[in-house]
């Protein structure tokens, strides 16, 4: 009888311990953060104003794919036979749904307005913190940086894509395409705002957006837009800036003068910060950890992976004595490593014979003999000869604009490059000076593509190298956003695709 | 008074006549295994009696009081048991053989379950199986033994993916594994030498019992225990070479030096450069592996205790150079009895290190090996490292894969203790209750270290470079369970199960790495450069389980289960599962007609019954923030918050609903024996990584576990086996065969397809999609007919104009004929699941020989043969297979060669890039996967030191049949989920091997 006493007392005591209380199950994750007790101060505030930033690195922008993408298209570089079998299409406007680099563009462009979706969702959060927590000033400047981070990425989305879904707030759902005409009032309107709410540069960390910037890309939208008189008032407002001396345009392109006073908005890159996973998928689109270095350097460099050189026709526009050219190549003969030594013939050899050039432009080679390591320079994709010479385009597209007003703008960026002869004042004169000074000012950096669609020439300026006339000025929606979005359809893609 | 005398002699007479007939007798003989093994142990016992004995450790048994009309049970565990009627004789030696139908007593959830009243689908594999074939993990057992079950092995040291009855799940579809208990993940720390039975549970009415783990089947593993009898010592020892022979046919450097001069390139004074040499990368790379296992193991029992130990060395070079896996592994399993209370413990450690395969730039060592120009030497002492790599001037970036798997090292170190403790008590006569904690407790410490190299211009590394991970993870599991076992009236019979389990899982990870600039000689991780990372992990289960088994007089069968579950993966609103299994079973063979049948066995069974799955990541039902975006500011490092991946507070379990059809037979003394199953099986709420619209910007590559998916999945098993004996010759043949047919039914509102799967290639589109009424991620792309000879072709397809597809391109069929292909003219181009899977097991003995032979195979699968874009794709300059020698050669917009098999080189994008027809193949295979010889010493030369010694020789998968091109099909899926299912990404090939080993009985 004891015995059962005993047992009985030793089962019921096991048992309870295991039917034990189901509040034991209710578990919080240790690993992240929640969103419901975010946006308390400042640093949460401008972290996730940060994260959106942090897109623009991504493999699939400045990390590496966007200058491949744009300066094949361009014909501002081709492709040595190594170039991998993904890129090669830039080149010859073969590209089609399944391109992953389309691909990678498209979801870094959406991750990153996603993120400034996550900011401006919030609004009412940042806006009901305590003055002393953050100011008006404060709050409205993070939201200005949302919004302008926001019409980055649309702006480059609708050039590319063309109609595009739009959202302008955080969702799980796809949306259907909105004509492109919706895109760019929604850019407009994102840039109005950061144009009011930015801090000037005077007072704004160096690498974040500012006021000038957002006049800057405002302006440029307008004239994207063809809208010339009110693009000329926004860059009138972009002021504090000069360009580079004369002899010092390759300060644009090195890592030390970054920031300089020509710098209106930068891409940046640091790579003492860390250079990631090099080869993880994350980094295509996704932008996790300490990516902080892009592979420009090392692909496009003549001493390194050699991907793309210089095409002829660009080496070919530049007129005698133009000093660009010399900060934008190196040819044979060309000193490097702080003058300590001189480029080969044979350091231009490819398995497809010998080139004349290689970049220059964003090389490490100035400082550095190898370009192994990556490289830290930003990208300068907003400079003040870019704002000169889109004000000349203004002048001379506007109604009753000014030549000789135009001619002003364009000289100041000659001049800097050593050049003195006249443009004619005339509308086509000035029209031509702008294509060619374009070219030549921004070969390499991702601009000329844009322009030459924008000016409806891309079908006599690539002719012959495969571009398709209504269907080529845009990328297809990729596969992987018809294929998941039940609001886009194959069928509803781009002309031709 | 003579009278009297008469009749008191004649009782007398009688009575002692009597007496004499009813004398009873000694009997003794030895009893052993058909290779003349002594069996110590095995019982004996006169029918209906008490009166019983047992064998001692030479197998010799006596056995008092026995009358020639006796019946005497000769059984011993696992073998078929005899029945033998004494007569005369008073020297009685038995041979007792194994049943190819398999054990008596089958290992079951909680418990064991004698095979004829087992209701639901169960396949047993033995130590005898596993033993017969040199296995390096336990896995491997299963494969071709169990119908429907399939393994595939991968890298020395990996788990090899298995599953049961196809897939129904589409994420991680490994079965839940059940070591003396313990729930565990793998079997990978256990010697495949400890095994003593492997059981797999295939259906719900097996499987309910393990509730929300139980999805994918039930793998129970028992170790061996200690058994009755003097103590005996056994060294087994294997020792033998693994290699792969096949390889891609790939260009030699003439062959390649024209190639490139074709695409472009003159590398003729590159080459001479190098003295003309030609490279074969790929015998680079694979090498002749040594591999070696030494086991001992130690038993012995008293009455009222049982132990036994062993201790293994394993060491198996891998096929691949600097792979391979090294496992010691002890084990430790005892029972004592006191009184009513039996407590024991079954323990398990081992300690491994692997090496794994290595990668470098995002590519496999194959794929660099097949791209690596030919007429580079592999090593150059003038380079940083002392490897040659290419430069800008060769104009083809594959690294050299002997620098990527020697260069450095990467090692994983671990540890794995499972074990359990366990005490039973007998609280009134068949009224157990038993108490049990179990451990899975495992550290892994993964480091890789990699100096600075420079092989050219393309690879170099100006640091040295250590990473390592920490993963440590605990699962402790406390079962109490009561059970009752009754008969009522002698034929009804009861046991009734009730358990509450407890599941309590953490693991935590910690990751760093740095790099090192100013030497190589220093491996270890310095806070140079450096990242750091950890996370935290806690699982909660709990579980009520109950079970009744009732037969009458097992000739009808019945069996009930249910579980109650929870999960803390799942948000409260969904938390508890309920789960529940019925069965029937008529042992139709023991029916008063079937008397005198030729069956022994004739058994209808019918089950259903529900198991769920909680198998995704923790925590997905809450919404979260990443906190790992990064962006320089002036400098300095500004941290970035954003949303995480997508939450779903909806989450709620996958549930299954089983229903099996089985018929177990065997006739004419169990010479022929099989069984037949059918199953359907319904999977519903499959949860899967939904991807999101890629335009609403989500993170962690934009997926949502979603409830998304219902899948159908049904098939047929049948395993037949025949045994004979004729003199000293026995042999036996087991044939299985299992389809698996599976098919999404439906998929959540609103979507209509996922396309999914492993991205094979960088810019090679996914293949693998989901749709109703097709299978679980077929293959999904374009048609293709030939290749488009003259411009005249390509213009009947597009209209003229367009300058992307030329002549010389893959003429991909415009299905919708708009002219514009896109993924609107994309179909079903192929299905990864075969039509069957075999198995034929072959066993024969003759005197002191035995021999072993074992088939497997698939028939009727496609494989997407990733490795196609590398040897075929011609997208730029790399080595290539010599199939390019046979491209489209394209003059003049005109083809001349119109019996090209491949397009032009360097032709449209959607040649290489797009999911198509070119990289699908038959993946059907035959192969042979074990033969082994075996020869057994016996005589009383060796009686004095030995009882037994047994020397074998056995070779794996010596032969092949099968069209694929790749190196290896025996394919399964690329990683564990199922939408990379039959995808080659370039595997890890199965090597073939051969191996002499030993067994010794002391």
């Amino acid at each position: 009888m004891k015995k059962i006493k005993y047992i009985l007392i030793v089962l019921s005591g096991v048992l309870t311990i295991t039917s034990c209380d189901t509040g034991e199950l209710e578990l919080t994750n240790p690993n992240t953060l929640s969103p419901e007790t975010f946006f308390k101060s400042e640093s949460q505030v401008q972290s996730s104003v940060n994260a959106s930033y942090a897109g623009l690195q991504t493999r699939g922008l400045y990390g590496r794919n966007f200058s491949f993408a744009m300066d094949l298209m361009a014909h501002d570089a081709l492709g040595n036979p190594q170039l991998e079998g993904n890129k090669k299409p830039f080149q010859d406007f073969s590209f089609n749904g399944g391109n992953d680099i389309i691909q990678y563009y498209w979801e870094a462009c959406y991750i990153g307005i996603s993120r400034a979706n996550f900011v401006l969702d919030n609004e009412a959060k940042i806006n009901a913190l305590p003055n002393s927590v953050l100011s008006q000033e404060k709050k409205n400047k993070y939201l200005g940086e949302a919004h302008f981070l926001r019409a980055y990425y649309y702006f480059l989305l609708v050039k590319r894509f063309g109609d595009l879904p739009i959202y302008k707030t955080g969702t799980i759902i796809g949306n259907a395409r909105s004509p492109k005409t919706d895109v760019y009032a929604l850019i407009e309107e994102d840039l109005v705002f950061a144009s009011q709410n930015l801090l000037p540069r005077a007072t704004e960390a160096a690498g974040r957006a500012n006021k000038e910037a957002a006049y800057a890309y405002l302006g440029k939208v307008l004239l994207y837009e063809k809208k010339y008189d009110e693009a000329l008032v926004a860059f009138n407002s972009v002021t504090g800036f000069s360009l580079e001396d004369k002899g010092s345009f390759y300060n644009n392109f090195m890592a030390e003068t970054e920031h300089g006073k020509e710098s209106i908005f930068e891409i940046e890159f640091d790579e003492k910060n860390g250079t990631g996973d090099q080869w993880g998928a994350v980094g295509d689109s996704q932008g996790t950890g300490f990516e902080e270095s892009t592979l420009r350097g090392q692909e496009y460099g003549n001493l390194s992976w050699y991907n793309v050189y210089p095409s002829d026709d660009l080496l070919d526009s530049y007129e005698a004595g133009d000093e660009r050219f010399g900060d934008t190549f190196y040819v044979p003969g060309s000193s490097y490593l702080k003058g300590t030594k001189v480029m080969l013939a044979s350091n231009f050899t490819t398995s497809a014979g010998i080139r004349r050039a290689g970049w220059k432009k964003y090389q490490n080679y100035y400082i550095r003999e190898d370009e192994a390591t990556r490289s830290s320079i930003n990208f300068k994709v907003m400079r003040y000869a870019d704002v000169l010479l889109m004000k000349a385009e203004c002048e001379n597209q506007r109604a009753g604009g000014s030549q000789t007003a135009a001619i002003a703008f364009i000289k100041e960026v000659r001049d800097r490059a050593g050049l003195t002869t006249a443009i004619a004042p005339t509308k086509e004169a000035v029209f031509t000076a702008i294509i060619h000074e374009r070219k030549v000012e921004f070969a390499g950096e991702q601009s000329r593509f844009d322009d030459i669609i924008r000016w409806g020439i891309a079908n006599t300026e690539l002719q012959g190298t495969g571009f398709t006339a209504g269907k080529s000025e845009l990328w297809p929606i990729p596969n992987r956003e018809t294929s998941s979005n039940p609001n886009i359809k194959p069928s509803d893609n781009n002309p031709g695709y | 008074m003579m009278l009297k005398l008469k009749y008191a002699i004649i009782t007398l007479l009688i009575i002692s006549s009597h007496n004499m007939m009813a004398q009873s007798k000694t009997i003794q003989g030895v009893i052993t295994d058909p290779s003349g093994f002594p069996l110590p142990g095995a019982s004996i016992n006169v029918e209906g009696t008490q009166n019983s004995a047992s064998t001692d450790f030479d197998g010799k048994y006596s056995l008092k009081g026995v009358n020639p009309t006796d019946k005497i049970t000769y059984s011993y565990v696992g073998l078929i048991s005899q029945t033998i009627t004494v007569g005369s004789r008073s020297i009685i030696d038995v041979t007792l053989v194994q049943s190819t139908q398999n054990l008596n007593e089958v290992v079951i959830a909680y418990g064991t379950q004698k095979r004829a009243k087992v209701t639901g689908a169960i396949s047993t594999v033995s130590s005898k199986d596993i033993a017969a074939v040199p296995i390096t993990n336990a896995e491997s057992a299963l494969q071709g033994r169990a119908a429907g079950v399939t393994v595939v092995n991968g890298a020395p040291g990996s788990s090899p993916a298995v599953s049961i009855r196809g897939l129904a799940t589409m994420g991680n579809s490994a079965p839940l594994y059940v070591i003396d208990g313990v729930l565990a993940g793998n079997l990978s720390g256990l010697s495949p030498n400890d095994i003593d039975s492997i059981s797999v549970l295939k259906d719900a009415s097996t499987t309910a019992l393990y509730g929300s783990k139980a999805f994918n089947g039930v793998i129970v593993v028992t170790t061996k225990k200690g058994k009755k009898g003097p103590g005996q010592l056994t060294f087994s020892t294997y020792v033998g070479g693994q290699t792969v022979t096949k390889r891609y046919d790939v260009l030699n450097t003439q062959q390649y030096l024209q190639y490139a001069k074709d695409l472009g390139s003159d590398l003729t004074a590159r080459a001479a450069e190098f003295g003309n040499i030609n490279t074969n990368w790929q015998d680079q790379i694979f090498q002749t592996g040594l591999m070696q296992d030494y086991n001992l193991s130690f038993s012995n029992g008293t009455e009222t205790s049982t132990s036994r130990y062993s201790a293994e060395y394993m060491k198996q070079e891998g096929a691949i150079v600097n792979t391979g896996f090294e496992r010691y592994s002890f084990r430790a399993n005892n029972t004592q009895d006191i009184g009513k209370l039996k407590v024991g413990s079954n323990i398990g450690v081992s300690f491994s290190t692997t090496n794994p395969e290595r990668s470098a730039g995002g590519r496999t060592l194959l794929e660099h090996s097949i791209k690596m120009a030919p007429y580079f030497p592999i090593y150059n002492a003038n380079n940083l490292g002392g490897y040659q790599g290419p430069s800008a001037i060769d104009g083809n970036d594959a690294e050299n894969p002997v620098r990527v798997a020697n260069l450095g090292y990467q090692k994983i170190n671990g540890l794995s203790i499972i074990g359990n403790i366990f005490a039973e008590l007998e609280i009134y006569k068949g009224l157990k209750f038993r108490s049990q904690v179990s451990l899975d407790y495992y550290t892994s410490k993964d480091h890789t270290f990699v100096p600075s190299f420079q092989d050219g211009s393309y690879h170099k590394q100006a640091f040295s470079t250590t990473n390592e991970t920490n993963g440590q993870g605990q699962t402790i599991v406390f079962d109490n369970s009561l059970t009752y076992k009754t008969t009522i009236a002698g034929k009804h019979n009861i046991e009734v199960l009730g358990v509450i389990t407890k599941i309590d899982g953490k693991s935590q990870t910690l990751t760093a790495g740095s790099r090192y600039s100013i030497s190589n000689e220093i491996d270890q991780l310095r806070y140079n450069e450096g990242s750091l990372g950890s996370a935290n992990f806690v699982e909660k289960n709990i579980g009520y389980i109950a079970r009744i088994n009732y037969d009458y007089n097992e000739k009808y069968l019945l069996a009930v289960s249910g579980r109650r579950d929870a999960s803390s993966r799942f948000g409260a609103n969904n938390r508890w599962g309920n789960f529940y299994s019925v069965a029937l079973g008529w042992n139709i063979a023991k029916e008063s007609f079937m008397e005198n049948s030729i069956f022994s066995t004739l058994k209808l069974r019918a089950s259903t019954g529900t198991t769920g799955n909680d198998r995704i990541d923790n925590y997905q039902y809450s919404a979260t923030l990443i906190a790992n975006y990064n962006y320089p500011i002036g400098g300095a490092n500004a941290p970035g918050v954003s949303l995480g991946v997508a939450s779903n507070p909806d989450l709620k379990w996958e549930s299954k609903l089983d229903r099996n059809i089985g018929l177990d037979f065997s006739l004419f003394d169990e010479k022929f024996t099989g069984s037949f199953e059918y199953f359907n099986n319904k999977s519903s709420d499959i949860l899967f990584a939904v991807p999101l619209p890629a335009s609403v910007g989500s993170a962690g590559g934009g997926t949502q576990i979603q409830n998304i998916a219902d899948v159908k999945v049904s098939g047929f098993e049948v395993s037949l086996g025949y045994n004979d004996r004729k003199g000293d010759f026995t042999w036996s043949a087991i044939a299985n065969l299992g389809t698996s047919k599976n098919e999404v039914t439906g998929l959540a509102p609103g979507v209509t397809s996922v396309l999914g799967g492993p991205s094979a290639r960088a810019g090679l589109e996914n293949f693998s999609r989901l749709e109703v009424g097709q299978p679980l991620f077929y293959f999904y792309g374009y048609q293709t007919n030939g290749i488009y000879q003259n411009q005249a072709e390509v213009d009947a397809v597009f209209g003229p104009g367009q300058t992307t597809i030329k002549p010389g391109d893959i003429k991909i069929i415009d299905r919708d004929g708009n002219k514009i292909i896109n993924s609107d003219d994309k179909t079903n181009i192929g299905n990864p699941y075969p039509d069957f899977t075999y198995g034929l097991n072959l066993n024969a003995a003759y005197k002191n020989f035995d021999f072993n032979c074992f088939i497997s195979g698939v028939q009727g699968n496609d494989i997407y043969n990733a490795n196609t874009f590398d040897l075929e794709g011609m997208n730029r300059l790399f080595n290539a297979s010599t199939a390019v020698l046979d491209r489209a050669i394209v003059v003049n917009g005109v083809v001349t060669n119109p019996s090209a098999t491949l397009p032009r080189a360097q032709g449209a994008d959607i040649n290489w890039s797009s999911a198509n027809q070119r990289y699908i193949e038959d993946g059907s295979y035959t192969r042979l996967k074990n033969i082994a010889l075996g020869y057994t010493f016996s005589g009383d030369a060796f009686k004095a030191y030995f009882s037994k010694i047994r020397f074998y020789v056995s070779g794996q998968n010596l032969i092949t049949v099968t069209k694929y091109d790749g190196l290896d099909p025996e394919i399964g899926r690329a990683d564990a989920n199922a939408n990379s299912a039959g995808i080659d990404l370039g595997r890890y090939p199965q090597p073939k091997s051969v191996i002499f080993g030993l067994d010794v009985t002391f």
